[in-house]
């Protein structure tokens, strides 16, 4: 487990997608269960027929992705728990941070509402100026992330996505007294719990890889945009919790995600992404981890008296690599 | 990380206003309401807190001399001397001729400012009193802090002022016209 966590990381962190499965452009071999089976019996009959001249070796068998396999997607496909590396790395090395975590619904492997929810915290006092600025407030986002990749069934993404932000919060501005050159005065610079609400869009781009069974990581980047803040006389938020600086209309975002996988309300091989149909199922088949829990939908099916329109899905990887390792 | 992390700030850049103080826009117009360049010198003052002593020489035949200071030499030439307490002021605008507009600053904690306009062909002098209120302004900490201002009331005498308005109550850094001095008659030269 170790090499391959290794791989994906060095994959995901160094060479992004270039080498990641993600961009593959030869198609993945992924095959269902009782498609297995009957390439199986179809190479053993066709070995049958045809034996092997001296010194010939057998052809390696060859499965191809079934586009029939999209049908067999499970609507419902699970929730995804996640929380951002990003944010508080950068509060460490700048004067803005965020704590994040986010719910993701996955729905067909492609379309996933998401609720973004976090802490944004901005404490800056300017060299030069001596300005001060204070702020911390939850901030929330909802919107929802497209998987672009054509394979629904892997369990790497490549997603865009929009959001939609909003922040209500108290920020504290201070700075050195104010002197009237002319006239004379002077008047400390102090203004407290000014209230401020703020709305923006996201546009995000990013990607994720599976690295162990229920753990992903990814990353994002967004584009922002702010739409409205509330004005004060006093000042403009300088920073708004879970947009960012405030400099320009515009600014740039991301975010580092550690994706958790979690099964709420689904059977194991509900969230496997293939149908399993009871009466397909071979007797014959070897006593593998996978064809264990067919078994177990099967009797389940018996016992519910169930056509099998709940017991969709089956791990399409998995089954790539039973029948990869035919 | 640390890559994402230095782009994104390498990208943070500031828009900071290039005016670094806030003045109050005056713009002239003639009293039909046409933009003008007004064609007389002005010279811009405005009082101060306090008062100072102002020393006043006269010698029949001879124009008044006032004086901040003593001045000895003057009495053993013949001048009376009279001191007076006045108010203290200070020049804002120094002859400012053919001019369309003038930027004036505004007192930070006054309630009321006075400006009085001097001109160079005639003697009598303007005086414009400016009611507002004045309030702390930050851009961006980068940038520092601004005093903005609010107009409430404007007023002027009229020696070559036909009257007087204002255009834009909100005094700030963006260049609005906030006053409107619309002189007597056709001052276009």
């Amino acid at each position: 487990m170790g090499k391959s966590f290794s791989k994906h990381i060095i994959t995901l962190l160094l060479f992004g997608m270039a080498s990641s499965p993600l961009w593959s452009q030869e198609p993945q071999a992924i095959i269902q269960p009782q498609q297995a089976q009957q390439s199986r019996a179809e190479d053993h009959a066709s070995a049958q027929n045809q034996p092997l001249m001296p010194g010939e070796s057998p052809r390696p068998t060859k499965y191809i992705a079934v586009e029939e396999q999209k049908e067999h997607l499970v609507f419902f496909q699970g929730f995804t728990l996640s929380a951002d590396l990003f944010g508080p790395i950068a509060y460490l090395v700048s004067d803005y941070g965020t704590a994040e975590a986010a719910l993701r619904l996955n729905l067909k492997n492609t379309f996933f509402p998401i609720v973004e929810m976090g802490v944004g915290k901005c404490k800056k006092e300017d060299f030069n100026t001596k300005v001060t600025y204070d702020v911390k407030a939850p901030y929330a986002r909802v919107g929802f992330d497209l998987n672009m990749l054509k394979n629904k069934f892997q369990s790497n993404r490549l997603y865009l996505g929009a959001r939609y932000g909003i922040s209500n919060f108290k920020y504290d501005i201070s700075g050195p007294a104010q002197t009237d050159p002319i006239w004379g005065g002077s008047e400390s610079f102090n203004q407290e719990g000014i209230k401020c609400t703020s709305h923006w869009a996201e546009l995000v781009f990013g990607v994720e890889v599976k690295i162990m069974k229920n753990f992903h990581m990814g990353w994002s980047v967004r584009y922002k945009t702010e739409i409205a803040s509330t004005k004060s006389d006093y000042s403009k938020p300088h920073c708004i919790p879970g947009y960012g600086y405030t400099t320009n209309s515009t600014c740039w975002g991301g975010t580092y995600n550690l994706i958790f996988d979690l099964n709420w309300g689904m059977k194991r091989s509900h969230k496997r992404g293939v149908r399993i149909t009871s009466g397909n199922i071979p007797a014959q088949n070897t006593p593998t981890k996978e064809n264990k829990d067919i078994e177990e939908d099967k009797q389940e099916s018996h016992d519910e008296g169930a056509t099998g329109t709940g017991n969709e899905g089956a791990d399409a990887e998995s089954a790539n690599d039973s029948g990869t390792a035919e | 990380m640390a890559g994402i992390v230095l782009l994104l700030a390498s990208c943070y850049s500031n828009n900071c206003p290039l005016e670094n103080t806030v003045l109050c826009n005056y713009s002239f117009y003639d009293a039909e309401g046409n933009a003008v360049n007004y064609g007389d010198t002005i010279t811009v003052t405005t009082l101060m807190p306090g008062n100072k002593t102002e020393y006043v020489y006269r010698k029949l035949g001879n124009p008044v001399v006032i004086k901040y200071e003593k001045d000895a030499a003057l009495v053993e030439q013949g001048y009376t001397e009279t001191a007076r307490e006045v108010r203290n002021d200070t020049i804002l605008v120094n002859q400012l001729s053919k001019a369309s507009s003038m930027k004036i600053p505004m007192s930070y904690f006054n309630k009321i400012d006075t400006l009085i306009l001097s001109y160079k062909r005639i003697t009598l002098k303007d005086t414009i009193k400016i009611e507002h209120s004045s309030y702390p302004h930050v851009e961006q900490p980068e940038c520092g802090t601004y005093r903005f201002h609010t107009l409430e009331n404007i007023s002027a005498t009229d020696a070559a002022i036909d009257h007087i308005e204002i255009s834009n109550a909100q005094v700030n850094y963006e260049g609005n016209v906030n006053v409107k001095i619309y002189f007597n008659g056709s001052v276009e030269d």
